[in-house]
């Protein structure tokens, strides 16, 4: 390929300052969130529209260049990563909000929007965008999308999968399509569907069409607060069996609360072991009465306090607090792994135990900031990047994680996507022929593997080995014992 | 007919008493099948549908038979219905956990009183829900009135087993409620009515029964007044979980059904009273109060699309459109319908944008109505027809946009054309 060549051509299509060519400049674009994986592009584009975005994409399948979607760049698996190199598509000049249908509940935007930013600016109608990634004041409707985002309220809410409405999208081959327009009852294969968590490599969402959700007559915040992360955890699985439902449950650990009061000055007492945030949230009769239910199964498990956010300021503290627990991680270790599972709900306290044991026999911290109330575990493994034994004890203490959540009935993610994080893990979880199935949806939109290579796909058994098995009428453990 | 060799091959599959060539009551379209096999292991149904793909024989997934009469015909001489019925197990359900996985061929009722044991529900409310099976009520990707509330079997399903076309076996999702491990398949199969695998297992995530439930009736005259109720509701931050708008042609009842916690039923019950009171209308009641009574009285409602029982001269279609659009739309159904002399009568999902519209009368009006109406509101589906009449119309609706992208899929999936082939649009 001839690099001078494309990016004056990319120049054509997006305008000189749609490009970025500077080797200092593109470093900034080696890696996502993800920082344990990364590769340089050769070139970044920002197309502003649709159009941009085909000639783009019909440029990189001339030359055979890869295509790798980028929103903020918040992903944690690598997703936006361009490992192959190729030529990084960021969506950040396509941040405009162009409809607000309040009459329908819907919103027509870009996929650049910054998915906080659309949430404030729907207020003023009674609504809110429901999907809220603990990165929403960072991340991108459009990053949102492709990993089919998740959030503290997903609990209640729904993942962003429920919330898509319909998308545009430009396709491997440059065409333009649009899914859906909020029709609630379309005819045809469900196509927003299949591409809302496609992870960027079927094609790329320039605009989507969101479902709105009305912003709740009145919400209660409590924390409370445990010894340990135990009576947290078997909390949780109470009031999840006990048929109560919150708008969010979600747990924050010794070494989280203790990060968060550093850096928040919440007061928390840090002889508490955990803290459980529980939200309720509707109309306001009756709101009272549910969280003292709740509450009630909290002071049953060893509660050591109980503590009422009453005003909506004292309620966006604790929410800020965590939210962004995430970055006040840089208070206890130079590097985190934020290590993100699922585990059927029943199944939490002993999880929980046994990220306790991994923590133990890899002698490293593990801090636990978590979606509880969906299972959604996120132990961060605290460790030093620059020393290298910890660097190796810090992946495999993640890929114990995994196993014991696989073991536990669970999956490999949750919400931040498999990218190149956990590709080699899919195997754990699937089996070829479920693999094959998902390489044959993957096929018919992109046959010739232009977008995001390399990803979602263990490594080794990429999506077009896996389509010709399919074609072939073979599973990949046939074909190995012959 | 069938080639003998297959017949006996299946009858090996299955097993003989699982096989049957007395075929009328399963024919698609006025079309009987050449057989019916009714496996009742996955394995088995597995291996069978290998051995119909091997002999390039067409198949029609089955479960209840009560939504066969959506499509167009079977676009082949000859083809071999394939009954799910046999496979009814529940698989596994943590009721802590708040998920189950059950079998395809299960009927929604068996599944919703295992659950009630639990105090748990799966709040799909099909028509017709002894007979419906939930692999159908997926593959259809039918909706319910609770749809406002609790979202449509695509917000509640979190896992799938299908047999794919050649007879392969596979799984996408989990036992969790929230996932992001691999391509949601689950998205594809669900309401794709068995042209790209038969679904013979699904997991969904469940909700807790309600403590407390009402029922509020209201009724307006003329119709068009009801949707100022309907306009109140949509701005306001209630939240009840079914708001049926049901119409005669010359009057409208608007019935909402609210479940939750005792204090916020009765509340509603208070704020929508006035509202309806507000909004003009002739009167209001509380039609139910407590769980049972609300579930009981809207066994009805839920049965509305069904058309299982249609009349000779019947025909149900069903409207889908933005919620804002509704009143507009069905003023047209209903001006169109009086033009061409057709009793209609209607019953929406009010906040949602989907009604289902049942009209009576000759072929020659219900065509021109049907023209009339498809040229104005595109998502017009023709879900119950007598055969002639389904066999002309364009059942499924204007033409579809991204056709080519979903006949690259079908092609993926079932390169030979031998599930439900001609069927669905692609």
């Amino acid at each position: 390929m001839n690099r001078t060549q494309l990016i004056e051509e990319l120049r054509r299509i997006v305008g000189p300052t749609g490009v970025i060519a500077d080797p200092v400049a593109l470093m900034t674009y080696d890696a996502d969130g993800c920082v344990m994986d990364t590769g340089e592009p050769q070139v970044v584009a920002l197309p502003t529209s649709a159009e941009q975005v085909s000639g783009v994409v019909r440029l990189a399948a001339r030359y055979g260049v890869p295509i790798v979607p980028r929103g903020a760049g918040t992903g944690l698996a690598g997703g936006a990563t361009a490992i192959g190199g190729g030529i990084v598509v960021s969506t950040a000049r396509m941040d405009r909000v162009l409809e607000i249908d309040a009459r329908n509940g819907r919103v027509l935007c870009q996929p650049g929007v910054i998915n906080w930013e659309l949430s404030q600016l729907v207020k003023p109608y009674g609504y809110q965008f429901a999907p809220d990634p603990s990165s929403q004041k960072a991340c991108t409707v459009g990053g949102n999308i492709a990993n089919n985002a998740g959030g503290p309220h997903c609990l209640k809410y729904g993942t962003t999968s429920s919330h898509v409405l319909g998308v545009q999208m430009v396709l491997p081959d440059g065409s333009i399509i649009w899914t859906g327009d909020g029709n609630p009852a379309p005819v045809g294969y469900d196509l927003t569907g299949v591409i809302t968590g496609s992870e960027g490599t079927i094609g790329l969402v320039t605009a989507a069409w969101l479902k709105l959700t009305r912003l709740p007559e009145a919400v209660r915040v409590v924390l409370a607060l445990f010894p340990d992360i135990a009576g947290a955890s078997a909390s949780v699985s109470q009031v999840i069996a006990s048929g109560f439902l919150p708008a969010a449950l979600e747990i924050m650990d010794r070494l989280a609360i203790k990060a968060v009061n550093d850096m928040y000055k919440l007061g928390l007492p840090e002889q508490a072991g955990a803290a459980l945030l529980i939200e309720v949230d509707g109309v306001d009769d009756g709101l009272d009465e549910l969280l003292a239910d709740i509450t009630a199964v909290c002071w049953r498990n060893g509660a050591l306090d109980v503590r009422p956010a009453r005003t909506p300021a004292e309620q966006n503290q604790v929410w800020a607090a965590r939210k962004n627990a995430f970055g006040a991680m840089g208070r206890l270790a130079p590097t985190y792994y934020l290590v993100d599972t699922v585990v059927p709900r029943t199944r939490l306290p002993y999880t929980m135990e046994q990220v306790g044991r991994i923590s133990r026999e890899y002698r490293l911290p593990i801090a636990n900031v978590f979606h509880a109330g969906d299972g959604n575990l996120h132990p961060i493994i605290l460790f030093d990047r620059r020393d290298r034994s910890q660097n190796q004890r810090a992946l495999e203490a993640a890929t114990g994680v995994m196993h014991v959540s696989i073991e536990q009935g669970g999956v490999i993610s949750g919400e931040h996507g498999i990218g190149v994080e956990k590709q080699d893990y899919m195997t754990l979880l699937f089996s070829t022929d479920d693999l094959a199935a998902m390489a044959g949806l993957h096929q018919s939109f992109d046959p010739y593997d232009l977008f995001n290579p390399g990803k979602v796909f263990p490594k080794g058994r990429g999506c077009g080995e896996l389509a010709a098995l399919r074609k072939a009428g073979v599973a990949w453990s046939e074909l190995k014992s012959r | 007919m069938l080639p003998a060799s297959l017949t006996r091959q299946l009858t090996e599959i299955v097993g003989p008493d699982r096989v049957t060539e007395e075929t009328a009551p399963f024919a698609v379209h006025g079309q009987a099948p050449a057989l019916v096999i009714t496996p009742a292991a996955v394995e088995d149904l597995s291996r069978a549908v290998a051995a119909c793909h091997a002999a390039r024989v067409p198949l029609v997934p089955w479960g209840g038979g009560t939504r066969q009469r959506w499509g167009r015909p079977i676009a082949a001489e000859t083809f071999v219905v394939l009954r799910t019925t046999g496979l009814r197990s529940i698989l596994m359900h943590e009721p802590d956990d708040l998920t189950i996985s059950v079998e395809a061929g299960m009927t929604f009722a068996a599944l919703d009183a295992a659950l009630a044991g639990h105090n748990q529900m799966l709040p799909l409310d099909p028509p017709r829900p002894a007979q419906s099976t939930i692999g159908g009520l997926l593959a259809s990707g039918a909706d319910g009135p609770r749809r406002l509330a609790y979202g449509t079997s695509r917000d509640l399903l979190i896992g799938i087993r299908v047999v794919e076309a050649t007879g392969r076996l596979s799984k996408a999702g989990g036992m969790v409620v929230k996932n992001v491990s691999g391509f949601d398949m689950m998205k594809l199969y669900l309401g794709s009515l068995g042209t790209l695998a038969i679904i013979v297992s699904a997991n969904f995530k469940l909700i807790p029964r309600p403590r407390a439930a009402a029922s509020v009736s209201c009724f307006f005259e003329p119709p068009e007044r009801a949707f100022r109720l309907i306009s109140a509701l949509s701005a306001s931050q209630l939240t009840p979980v079914a708001v049926e708008y049901r119409e005669d042609g010359v009057a409208a009842n608007i019935e909402a059904r609210i479940e939750g916690l005792p204090a916020a039923v009765e509340r509603h019950v208070r704020d929508l009273r006035r509202m309806a009171e507000e909004a003009g209308a002739g009167a209001v009641s509380l039609s139910a109060e407590g769980p049972v009574a609300v579930e009981q009285r809207w066994a009805s409602f839920n049965d509305a699309p069904q058309t299982v029982d249609l009349a000779a001269d019947e025909l149900v279609a069903r409207l889908s459109c933005l919620p804002g659009a509704l009143e507009t739309a069905l003023g047209d159904a209903r001006a169109l319908a009086a033009q061409a002399g057709l009793p209609l009568r209607v019953q929406a999902h009010a906040l949602s944008g989907v009604a289902y519209l049942r009209l009576r009368g000759g072929d020659e009006g219900l065509r021109a109505w049907h023209a009339a109406m498809l040229a104005r509101w595109p998502h017009l589906v023709v879900i119950g027809a007598q055969p002639a009449l389904a066999a002309e119309l364009p059942v499924w609706g204007a033409a579809l946009a991204n056709l080519d992208l979903m006949r690259r899929i079908k092609q993926e999936f079932d390169p030979e054309n031998l599930l439900n082939p001609g069927r669905y649009v692609v």
